[in-house]
Parts: structure tokens; sequence; C-alpha cells
């Protein structure tokens, strides 16, 4: 555990540093994907299933807001509804639009699980979603998965039928119309799934959030069992052959997810928690305070330090002239030593609160390595030089 | 010489501002009553549009049956029945709206309050220097 939260820690500590290049390369891999997955699933306009143009596309994306990965998607699956026909045009915008004037008006940063969502179901993944929501969104954000399920059923109804809607004629529009309406709207399969994911993320953002232990793991838990319930009871009443065993594999998986998710977001060691009791003179305090999970980082700093430049330091201590004069020798000399401290940032919080050996002398402050091609007494004058005081 | 605390709640009244209190701040300049009425305006023409857009999906679904019926139905009656339910979309999705940006003012507000209390920290702060 204690190197999976090291890992956590470097990992957080990268992308605290490389964020301003990771964040536009995760948004431009997404765009990519989701476009190409959309090139690849209904592909009708090969004008834009073209790879240079999804190039372009995810590298505007890259460097817009995270919305218009979703108005990129929305835009290249209506053109090749377009490409198709007409009228699935028509159905897909008019979809598309009442979803923006109704739905992301209050939750626009949620837009994104639109896009992920049919996403993961082209992956097979689908039951980490609302999951995965549950956990990290707010319950406004069950909107936004609805209508993420919607529009994988709605892209699925457009490929399903694109045979038929080819087939048809021009005059056929009021049809074709039909058709898309009918293979949305009387879709059961499409009701019990966004009734399924809409009360999966609802269950696991309200047990998520008591405070009881373990709270997450009993929140991704009873959500994956209440997403295979309803799932079932949908398809007993519906007859919508939903496999069960492609659901429980998929809900495992989304259980695992999930794990990985808590890990990142709510890493808390139930062990130490404390409940405290207090009052001040308006009000009596029930806390219960829960420590995270954290190790405390070690950071490597290589000083090269010269013999002479040492020795010299040790013989004109005080003197700028007698150090200038060591380094000078130092140069000529060519030997060197090496000198590495390690530190450690000080004043967090361990895994665990054992008061293990080697994180205790880590925390403690840091640990000189030496290493040197010969012994020799002048060494010791570094450690000894006032100006030098600070590696020790 | 820098003080520490006052960097501290610097960055923090800073990185509010950057992030949450951006919208906080934006709500924050309206009064109550505007903000929600605003707020109403906007759900209203929304739903509106999107009523619209059903109701022409509607109508193009029930194309033929509306065509073949055009002279047997009432048409002030379909009519009313129409404004009827455009009346309770709208309603219904006006008071949603409502209750969401009602709360959301409330919220905005708590924290702005807070972020104002930090403001006149750091002024104390200054004044104390």
């Amino acid at each position: 555990m204690t190197e999976l939260l090291e890992m956590r820690e470097k990992i957080k500590l990268i992308y605290g540093r490389l964020e301003f290049f990771i964040l536009p390369l995760a948004k431009f891999l997404l765009a990519f994907i989701v476009l190409l997955t959309l090139n690849s699933r209904l592909g009708y306009m090969g004008q834009i299933d073209n790879i240079a143009l999804v190039l372009i596309a995810a590298l505007m994306c890259s460097f817009l807001p995270t919305g218009c990965i979703v108005a990129f998607g929305a835009a290249f699956s209506v053109l090749h509804m377009y490409a198709l026909s007409l009228e699935a045009a028509l159905v897909g915008l008019c979809v598309y639009l009442v979803m923006f004037l109704l739905f992301f008006r209050f939750s626009p940063k949620d837009s994104l699980v639109v896009v992920l969502t049919p996403l993961l179901f082209y992956l097979h993944l689908p039951y980490v979603v609302p999951i995965a929501v549950g956990l990290l969104c707010g319950p406004a954000s069950m909107v936004s998965v609805g209508c993420g399920v919607i529009v994988h059923y709605l892209l699925n109804a457009v490929a399903d039928h694109s045979a038929a809607l080819n087939m048809m004629e021009d005059e056929d529009a009021i049809q074709k119309i039909r058709l898309l309406i009918d293979s949305l709207v009387k879709n059961r399969e499409m009701v019990v799934v966004t009734a399924a994911f809409v009360i999966t993320v609802l269950v696991v953002y309200l047990i998520r959030r008591l405070s009881v232990d373990h709270a997450w793991t009993i929140a991704m838990v009873a959500g994956a069992m209440i997403n295979i319930m309803v799932l079932l009871i949908g398809d007993l009443i519906y007859d919508i052959n939903i496999s069960v065993l492609s659901t429980l594999l998929g809900s495992l998986v989304a259980v695992a997810v999930a794990k990985v998710i808590e890990f990142f977001r709510f890493c808390v060691d139930y062990n130490r928690s404390e409940k405290v009791q207090f009052e001040d003179d308006e009000y009596y305090y029930y806390v219960k305070a829960v420590p995270k999970m954290t190790v405390a980082m070690s950071t490597k700093t290589v000083k090269k330090i010269n013999v002479r430049h040492a020795r010299g330091a040790a013989q004109g201590r005080g003197t700028e002239t007698g150090r200038q004069r060591a380094g000078a020798q130092s140069r000529r000399a060519g030997a060197d030593r090496r000198v590495t401290t390690e530190r450690t940032v000080s004043g967090r919080g361990r895994y665990g609160g054992r008061r293990d050996a080697a994180y205790g002398d880590r925390r403690a402050g840091r640990s000189v390595t030496i290493g040197s091609a010969s012994q020799d007494d002048a060494f010791e004058d570094i450690f000894e030089d006032p100006d030098d005081q600070d590696l020790i | 010489m820098l003080n520490e605390e006052r960097v501290i709640l610097m960055t923090h009244m800073a990185s509010y501002e950057s992030g949450e209190g951006k919208q906080n701040v934006k709500i924050g300049n309206y009064f109550r009553g505007d903000y929600i009425a605003v707020s109403v305006l906007k759900s209203v023409i929304s739903a509106t549009v999107a009523f619209l857009l059903i109701f022409a999906l509607y109508l193009f679904y029930n194309f033929e049956d509306f065509m073949q019926d055009l002279y047997k139905i009432d048409l002030v009656t379909y009519g009313k029945n129409v404004l009827i339910c455009y009346g309770i979309t709208v309603a219904g999705y006006g008071i949603l709206t409502y209750i969401v940006s009602t709360c959301r003012y409330a919220k905005a507000r708590r924290s702005l309050r807070l972020y104002y209390q930090n403001l006149k920290k750091l002024n104390s702060m200054y004044s104390q220097q």
C-alpha cells in the first residue's frame, strides 16, 4: 500500500508540474478517440471520415474549453446523419438541441459525461459511468448520464436503420422520421438502461455522502447491485434480452474502476478516524475526522562538491580568495566527490500512523549519502564549513 | 518582509477567484430577485424553443394522420390543448429553474460572504503592517 501511495504522490507531483501540458494532451486524446469512434460507428460522410480532419478537430479541442468536445461530437454525428439522410440529421439535431436547451443549462460542467457515456458503451464498459459519476459528481449529473444514454441509443438507431433509410425514397421523408422516432421512443431497452443509470447515480451519491466508514466502497458496491437489479427487473418486465453474464462482468469492472477512482480521490485511513465532541455558546458539535492516507515524498538533490574546493575552503575558510583559489586548483586536479542529499517534505501525515523506521528517518529530515573516489581528511571540512552547514 | 499568513490567504483567495468564485461573483452582482427573474426568463425562452422543436417532430411524426383528420378535428380545441401542454411545460420548467436558481443564489452568497470576510481580514493585515 505504501508503494501505491508513493506512486500516487509521484503522479500528483508530475501532474502538478506538467498540468499545463497534460490537460490539453488529455483533451486532445479524448476528442481524438471520440471523433474516431464516431467515424467508425457512423462514417457516412466521407469528407469528415478523414484522419487529418479528426486530428485538426482534436487539436482545436485541446486548447478550447471542454464543452467544445461535446459540440464537435454533436456536429460530427449530425453531419454523418445528414450524409445518410436529411431526416436523420433533423431528428439528431432536434434531440441535441432539446438536450442543450433543457438540461445542459443546469449542469454545463457535466457535459463531458454525455460524450463519455456513448464512448464507454462502445467500449463495452457502460456500467462504469453511473458509479463513477455518482462518486465524483453531484445528483444533477444524473441528467447528463441520462442524456448520454439517449445519445448512445440515437447513434445506435441511426446505425441500425442505415440500410432501411438508404433504401427509402426521398418521398418517404415522413416514414424516415417515424422510423427514427419510433426506434428512440419505443426503445424499452433505452428506458430501462436510463432508469437504471439514473437510480444508480442517485444511490451512489447518497451513500457516499453518508458519515459511515468505507462509505465510498459501500456506495460503489450498492450502486453496482442496484444497477444489476433494475436492469434485471426491466428485463423481466419488458423482455429486452439483457445478458446477465455481461452485466455481472461489466459491474465487476465498474467496481474495479471505481476503486481506482477512490484511491486517487478519497483515500482515507478509517483506522485512525477520531470522533470528537465539543461545544460553544450556541451549539454542540459531534465531529468525525478521518485522516487521509499520505506518505512523505522523497526528493533527491545531487550536489557535486570538488575535493580541491573543499580543501581550499578549509585552508582559506572565511576568505573569498581562498575559495576561489581552491576552485581553480580543483579544476586542474579533476578529482571530485559527490554528496547526495536526500530530502523529505516534512510536516505531512503518514500512512497508518506507524512509526516505521525507514519512514521515520526520512520524515525526520534528510539522510546524506556520500560517494567518493578516495577518503581524505579534507572531506570532513565540508561539514565543518559554515557555508555548507545546510547539507547535514 | 513577507507575511506568510497574508500570502497564504491571498493564494486561497486568488484560487477561489479564478475557479468557483468566478461564477459566484457573477451571481453576487445581481440582487436575488433579479438573478432569479433572469434565470426564469432564460428558461422560459429555452423551454419555448424546445417545445416548438418537440411539437414540430410530433407533427412530422403524425403528419399523415393530421392531414387526414384536418377537417374533422376542432382546430380551436386542438390549439387549446397544445397551448395547455405548452403552458404546463414552461411552468414546470420555470418552477424547476426557480428552485435551482434560488439554491444557487443562496449558495453563492454564502460562499461570497466568506470571501468578503477574508478580504476584510487581508485589509486589516495590511493596516496593521
